[in-house]
């Protein structure tokens, strides 16, 4: 009985074997053939960020609709979990493993990612990066970046401030997660606007990119500074969003008491810019999926591309301006 | 013979497992004291009568925890552990949160209390899931409800097809951001949940066999008790109350974020339970301790924005707070220090220590 059970186990164990060496086998035959370059799909892996927000849905679900089957592309989509920075390392090993022929990666965490580009580039793999950069920034390590850039972007916001406060005033900083590229590029072209300006930082702090949080901490540092602040700066539209509802709770009026500038320009910024709850919003572009893909077709014909594309984007600093873009507004 | 009473009623307070949270909590309130003295000042709101003040805050913070917390209790006194709750708020917020969106922003009251049915019926379908794994196959609690947190970020992502998701309603926004006679609604609410929860517990023999199947299933099992259906209730009930600070917690912005609502909420629960004296082994608990740590660590938390450490230091100064918090628990700890000051231990029996020395003993 016993010597039965252990042989079906055994045969169970050799099933398995052979259907993973075949699946591998599969795989490798996939690769060959786009190599080949006859007539197949070439494979992309997509390390993402996964649900963040608003803005992240609008970029990765136009970076899935440039990448399409009809184009030419199989795009295989791997989301980190919970923005970890762990699942990311391991998707991308992955794909490197697989033998994909390209990665675009969108990297949660801007440093600890040596190890693997070095990997994708022993194995001959373009790694090209999606909006997010890497520190220590070895351009040699990949191809290109592709996105807004950040301290620009938030370079305009600080201007803004400044000239929206001439006579100086106290402001609080919404902060994303601590360490994140993002983070210290938005404070770089901020602090670079506002230095010199009679603008005071009263405290800055991390809302970790969540209306809730960003609700909560505004609360307690409009209480924590009696209610003298002037200017709001979070670094997405979620904090700002948040915010806005902190301040109308303290019973100052958003918009006249307090003024609240946010990046990103999602949706619900838009209506909330129109409706008077923000000043100050800026657009972080997401949309370049376009620009991937002609970057993507470039690299496989071996041209060579720029180290660091900029994708434009708008400022709106009214209510008007964001009445007139929220009907056609994609994201 | 007062001043021997009256040490007898210190050392008994001393000596409940969760004194030393109610004493951290007061120290995290002096330290925010010592930075602005009008701190614990209340005001009232002249436009509506509220009471407005960063207390209001904390307790208005620590709603949800406060929810999460006594459902945790419950499951831990089993001996088991629920790591979905978090999830499960997640879960619960965007069912929620879609239902009022898909329901036209009409508002209504009914369309608030159709939202709250579905996510609390959500949750103890979830919850009933945990249970029957735990209760009915066998699984470790550890990895069913592993299973679940897992799962359970996944579904609200599905529900809400990955995207953050809001909705605008009056009645839903009431629960979480209202106030009623100057009070947060949100707090009020949770603490008439916990006490009908205490209540339910502690006056049937509820408590008495939730703690006899965490000390030894075996013996509870002879003495009669049926351990599976128990187990079924309290995973449910620790589901639908994360399903209730799932609610409270999407409330505040009316806009629920799947990867953010009730991140790690699972671990701040744990924490609360474990600050308020019960044992992760399972057996005895204690709701009231449950509710202390609930409340210092959203005092914890505040105090963090308060004093504007810098955010790269948050976590280190919370473990800080945390780890001093459980030495000062520990028996073995304060034995240590005691036995530093005592003198010689005398050969004679401790009960013939004269009261003047016992007094000496705790004062000292």
């Amino acid at each position: 009985m016993s010597v039965q059970r252990r042989f079906a186990k055994f045969l169970g164990l050799a099933a398995v074997g052979a259907i993973s060496i075949g699946l591998a086998a599969c795989s490798s035959g996939g690769d060959t053939g786009s190599d080949a370059d006859s007539g197949e799909l070439t494979t992309v892996g997509f390390v993402a960020v996964g649900p963040e927000g608003a803005w992240r849905e609008a970029n990765e679900t136009n970076v899935q609709d440039t990448f399409t089957k009809e184009a030419g592309f199989d795009l295989k989509y791997a989301p980190a979990t919970n923005l970890d920075q762990k699942s990311q390392i391991d998707a991308f090993t992955s794909f490197v493993d697989e033998g994909v022929d390209v990665i675009l990666l969108s990297a949660t965490e801007a440093s600890g990612w040596e190890d693997s580009l070095e990997r994708a580039q022993e194995a001959e793999i373009p790694v090209i990066l999606l909006d997010r950069g890497i520190e220590p920034d070895d351009t040699s390590l990949y191809v290109t970046r592709i996105a807004p850039d950040n301290v620009e972007v938030a370079k305009e916001v600080g201007a803004w401030a400044v000239e929206q406060f001439p006579d100086g005033g106290n402001y609080i900083t919404l902060e994303g997660p601590a360490g994140v590229g993002v983070v210290n590029e938005r404070n770089e072209g901020w602090n670079e606007s506002v230095e010199g300006s009679d603008l005071v930082q009263v405290a800055a702090q991390t809302a970790n990119w969540s209306a809730e949080e960003g609700k909560s901490v505004t609360e307690t540092l409009l209480k924590a500074n009696g209610n003298d602040i002037q200017l709001i700066f979070a670094q997405n539209d979620e904090m700002g969003l948040g915010a806005a509802q902190a301040v109308e709770e303290a019973g100052l009026e958003p918009g006249v008491d307090v003024k609240i500038a946010t990046i990103d320009g999602t949706m619900a910024a838009m209506e909330a810019l129109a409706d008077g709850q923000l000043s100050y919003v800026h657009e972080y572009n997401p949309l370049f999926g376009e620009t991937a893909l002609d970057v993507v077709n470039k690299t496989l014909d071996g041209e060579t591309v720029e180290s660091y594309i900029i994708v434009p984007s708008e400022a709106f600093d009214s209510a008007e301006a964001a009445q007139a873009v929220l009907a056609d507004r994609k994201y | 013979m007062s001043t021997g009473a009256r040490t007898n009623w210190l050392r008994e307070l001393i000596r409940k497992p969760y004194f030393w949270g109610v004493v951290a909590i007061f120290a995290l309130l002096a330290l925010n004291v010592l930075k602005d003295p009008n701190y614990l000042a209340l005001s009232v709101n002249p436009v509506n009568g509220n009471l407005v003040g960063n207390v209001v805050d904390i307790l208005r913070a620590s709603a949800p925890i406060l929810m999460i917390a006594v459902g945790m209790s419950l499951v831990i006194a089993t001996g088991g552990i629920d790591l979905s709750v978090g999830s499960v708020m997640a879960v619960s917020g965007a069912v929620a949160m879609v239902f009022m969106k898909d329901a036209g922003q009409s508002g209504s009251l009914g369309v608030a209390l159709g939202a709250i049915g579905l996510a609390l019926l959500v949750s103890a379908v979830l919850g009933a899931i945990n249970g029957v794994l735990v209760a009915y196959i066998g699984l470790q609690p550890f990895i069913s409800t592993l299973i679940m947190m897992l799962a359970g970020r996944g579904i609200a992502k599905v529900i809400t097809e990955g995207q953050n998701t809001s909705a605008t309603n009056d009645p839903f926004r009431w629960i979480a951001n209202g106030f009623v006679v100057g009070l947060p609604v949100v707090f009020l609410l949770a603490i008439v949940i916990v006490i009908i929860v205490g209540l339910v517990v502690r006056r049937s023999a509820l408590g008495l066999m939730i703690e006899a199947i965490g000390i030894n299933p075996k013996a509870s099992r002879m003495a009669g008790i049926k351990p599976s259906g128990l187990l079924l209730t309290v995973y449910i009930l620790s589901a639908v109350l994360a399903g209730i600070a799932g609610i409270m917690s999407v409330g505040t912005v009316m806009t629920v974020d799947v990867s953010r609502t009730g991140y790690q909420m699972e671990l701040d629960a744990i924490l609360a339970v474990v600050i308020g004296g019960t044992s992760l082994a399972g057996g005895k608990f204690s709701i009231g301790g449950a509710v202390v740590g609930a409340l210092l660590i959203a005092t914890l938390d505040k105090t963090i924005v308060f004093l504007g450490i810098s955010s790269s230091a948050t976590p280190a100064f919370k473990a800080i707070v945390i780890v001093v918090l459980c030495l000062l628990q520990s028996e073995r700890v304060r034995s240590w220090f005691s036995q530093r000051r005592k003198p010689p231990r005398p050969t004679s029996a401790p009960t013939s220590v004269p009261p003047t020395q016992q007094k000496q003993e705790v004062t000292a």
